[in-house]
């Protein structure tokens, strides 16, 4: 079901499904890993029911603030199995006005957790994207600065290449 | 490794001709046929034959021939931003998936 713009990622975590779960859909427990440090995470929200909220505030050292942050939607729960939400929509189903930027790709998450032999728990994260008609508007976007741009991203790419090196 | 290294000289001296350039920038706005790329330029159809063999050369570009028209864009899977963008967005993920592991057994460490 991924298409060419989803993401998915597995892994076998090292402990038991129902810590996992706890770990995952706790405020107080995801507020301590949602955040790349040095960012923060000091609010936040899950309803963990169909139209529950999900909202977090990120704020950083260097004045990074997320404010309140825009609510996405809790779409499916299943205690222990399952937890689909979209930044697409906000609190009970209402569609979110797409802000700049990444804001303007919402993305809905598809996160699965299995038990595995040892006390471990298989987890599987889909991240979906917008399809490809969506994608291509926006590559047209960039490309429209015509080869300044194709320039740039080779630069970039050098730059990377350099690092590699 | 080296191969990306040839791949990005290709890619630079491709775009280190005005001609090239131009035709770049056409197809930055979308595909287009042989005859159009020519159009606009003082050269003759095969000196613009050469130049879009060194682009396709570089990767920059593909062409697909259908009937007697040959049809040419950019190739954004090279460069394309998507794809970058979700590159980043897969490390952003794996990172918060390492720091949940992390938490996982920092909470089991606790129980002991």
């Amino acid at each position: 079901m991924a298409g060419d713009h989803d993401l998915v990622l597995e892994r076998t975590l090292n402990a038991p499904i129902d810590l996992v779960w706890e770990a995952y859909t706790k405020p107080e427990h995801l507020k301590r890993w949602f955040a790349p440090r040095p960012y923060e995470i000091t609010e936040l929200e899950l309803d963990l029911r169909p139209g529950g909220i999900f909202r977090f505030r990120m704020v950083g050292p260097d004045g990074f603030d997320t404010g309140h942050g825009t609510p996405g939607c809790v779409l499916e729960v299943i205690d222990r199995k399952k937890l689909t939400w979209t930044s697409a929509l906000g609190p009970e189903f209402r569609p979110n006005e797409m802000g700049e930027g990444c804001e303007s790709f919402p993305m809905t998450a598809v996160v699965t957790f299995e038990d595995a032999s040892g006390g471990r728990t298989a987890y599987k994260a889909v991240a979906l994207h917008k399809d490809a008609a969506d994608r291509d508007t926006h590559e047209k976007m960039g490309f429209h600065d015509g080869w300044g741009t194709v320039a740039t991203q080779l630069e970039e790419l050098a730059a990377t290449l350099a690092v590699k090196a | 490794m080296l191969n990306d290294l040839a791949a990005l000289d290709r890619a630079f001296s491709a775009l280190a001709d005005p001609v090239r350039r131009g035709m770049l920038a056409r197809l930055s706005r979308g595909p287009a046929s042989v005859s159009e790329l020519a159009g606009p330029l003082p050269i003759s159809l095969p000196a613009v034959m050469q130049h879009l063999k060194l682009l396709e050369a570089s990767g920059l570009v593909a062409s697909r021939k259908k009937g007697r028209v040959r049809t040419v864009h950019l190739e954004r899977d090279a460069l394309g931003q998507a794809e970058r963008w979700l590159a980043r967005r897969r490390e952003e993920l794996e990172a918060q998936l390492d720091r949940f592991e992390n938490y996982l057994e920092t909470l089991q460490d606790g129980e002991k």
